[in-house]
């Protein structure tokens, strides 16, 4: 099977545990050559965890993972000289400059000439200073030098992890974009994010991970499109029939009535002509209608958590 | 290879400000302490009988029956100057034999490199080859001061070669610390506690190889002390066996230390820690 062909990243039945706690109970993922995949989940839920198994820099206790074909336990610098990785907390040695940091990173990868260029133009792009000291980087600068260390030569899969983490508006546009570019460039990108907009602004698809499993793995429009309508409407007044009429409608369900009877949830898992038509019989004083963002399929499966 | 090398002189321009300052008290100590063996020469009819009247278990902190051995240059050297150098250097690599790895591990910048086209293996040759060099420069700048001192005493002529022979052994306790220290931060939970238990047996093997000639039963358990195949006075002649000793435990920690690294997970910051039941309120 040819490179093309191979799936940037495959994990079968992974499991993973520190100690007595499982991080991860048999993730099964498939990535494929080229897309951009969002990874969502909050703090603990395997993300990080799933990301260094990747990367061989924490063992598995079962379960297959491979990167292109490879896998990363037997073939550990083969894998890592195909990504590129920016992890969720990058730490870095304060008493060094930026860029005797980066000609460090640069030389372990042997890049060249390309590599120096690459440098020298994501940190024009992410307006970073070369000269700076670590130590006297704020959190942001850190975060793009670490994205320059991701980007700079220009891997066949990027992991990052919270990419746009502690970055200004600007700049976290500058990074969706550099995203986007690597993925005309034919690139897998693989990233991890709580900023849920950002990643169905980019994310082919999404997975989303919840206590160590994954509960939802789909083409993020059509995670989104496959989810019900929900109908908020106020009535202008008081009418007991009315209920019933809309529950006998197909596929529409009444989630939640206000105490004096006016205002409605409603659900609409098909087809949202009928309700229209349905409720144009009544005097109408407010009605919302719209779908689910992505942030609402996420805390759906993370109410426990939120609460 | 290449590896190995980019990651030992990078390793190796992080630790400048430490070869400095181990490198030039240590150098300032030869300085200042061998000229005072003028003095001891001057006064030797008025100190030996003092040193006559103590009693062996005193006797044995300050050499035991060497210990009228510092009337003579080469016995200054060793008693005066060489007999603390094995507590002090062993601390220094408990320490940095701890942090070689560990260190960076702890603060999470591990992590990042290891994401980097390089094995294990070579991280690990790397940062020991960068460890070498550093302890090199540091005894290297150690026996120069102790050549400058001998220059400034009086009583002294020693070529520059002779009194590199005490700080090959120097080197190879120092060396057996580090390397022991390293396998301990590989199975142990942090860096510190890595560093504690091997500075435990620095200290507990001096004092054991030190009273051990004053009591006739610590003389088995010396056999286990590192500091005991350290030769302060091996300007008289240095022992190879004893050395290679020294050299052969080195390596088997050097193997412990690898294998360990090769096995385990990298940890990121803030992980590890002691658990102690009951004490531990997690």
């Amino acid at each position: 099977m040819s490179d093309q062909n191979l799936p940037a990243i495959y994990a079968k039945d992974l499991i993973k545990s520190y100690g007595s706690f499982r991080a991860l109970k048999g993730i099964d993922l498939q990535v494929h050559s080229g897309e951009i995949f969002g990874f969502l989940g909050p703090n603990g839920a395997g993300k990080t965890t799933a990301i260094r198994c990747m990367l061989d820099m924490i063992r598995r206790d079962s379960g297959a993972i491979e990167i292109f074909g490879k896998d990363p336990q037997i073939e550990s610098v083969a894998v890592r000289d195909l990504c590129g990785y920016l992890p969720g907390e990058l730490r870095l040695d304060e008493n060094a400059s930026v860029k005797s940091v980066l000609n460090y990173l640069r030389r372990l990868r042997q890049g060249g000439k390309d590599c120096s260029e690459n440098i020298l133009q994501l940190a024009s792009r992410l307006d970073l200073s070369l000269e700076s000291k670590i130590k006297n980087l704020s959190k942001g600068n850190k975060q793009k030098l670490g994205i320059i260390a991701a980007f700079m030569h220009n891997p066949k899969l990027l992991l990052l992890d919270e990419p746009t983490s502690g970055l200004d508006p600007l700049v976290q546009q500058t990074v969706l974009e550099l995203v986007k570019e690597a993925k005309q460039s034919g690139a897998t990108i693989f990233f991890s994010s709580h900023v849920l907009a950002e990643v169905q602004s980019v994310a082919d698809r999404v997975a989303i991970i919840k206590n160590g499993e994954i509960v939802e793995v789909g083409v993020t429009s059509s995670l989104l499109s496959k989810r019900s309508w929900r109908a908020k409407i106020k009535f202008g007044s008081d009418d007991s029939g009315r209920k019933a009429m809309i529950e006998a409608l197909k596929d529409t369900k009444v989630l939640k009535v206000s105490d004096d009877g006016r205002i409605y949830d409603i659900g609409i898992e098909g087809d949202v002509d009928s309700f229209i038509k349905c409720i144009a019989a009544f005097e109408v004083d407010y009605l919302e209608i719209n779908k689910p963002n992505l942030e609402e399929i996420f805390l759906s499966y993370y109410g426990d958590y939120n609460s | 290879m290449n590896n190995v090398l980019t990651i030992a002189f990078y390793s190796l321009r992080r630790s400048f400000w430490i070869i400095l300052g181990w490198g030039i008290p240590l150098m300032l100590l030869g300085i200042i302490t061998i000229p005072f063996y003028d003095l001891v020469a001057e006064n030797e009819k008025q100190l030996r009988p003092v040193l006559n009247t103590l009693k062996p278990l005193l006797k044995s902190f300050i050499g035991g029956d060497e210990a009228e051995q510092v009337f003579t240059p080469e016995g200054f050297i060793a008693l005066r100057y060489f007999a603390f150098l094995p507590v002090v250097m062993g601390i220094f690599g408990s320490v940095y034999g701890s942090g070689l790895l560990a260190g960076d591990e702890e603060k999470g910048i591990l992590d990042f490199l290891m994401a980097h086209p390089i094995s294990r293996a070579q991280m690990f040759w790397g940062r020991l080859v960068a460890f070498f060099i550093s302890l090199t420069f540091i005894i290297g700048l150690g026996w120069l001061g102790l050549w400058l001192g001998v220059l400034k005493a009086e009583s002294m002529i020693f070529s520059p070669l002779k009194l590199i022979l005490p700080y090959i052994s120097v080197f190879a306790v120092t060396w057996l610390f580090a390397c022991l220290s390293l396998a301990f931060s590989m199975v142990m939970p942090s860096r510190s506690a890595a560093a504690m238990f091997s500075g435990i047996i620095v200290l507990a093997g001096y004092i054991i190889t030190t009273l051990s000639k004053a009591i006739k039963g610590l003389e088995a358990w010396a056999l286990f002390s590192p500091i005991t195949y350290f030769q302060g006075n091996a300007m008289v002649g240095l022992e190879l066996d004893l050395l290679m000793k020294l050299l052969i435990a080195s390596s088997l920690f050097i193997f412990f230390a690898r294998r360990g690294f090769g096995s385990r997970d990298i940890r990121v910051a803030g992980d590890g820690g002691w658990k102690i039941p009951l004490l531990d309120p997690r």
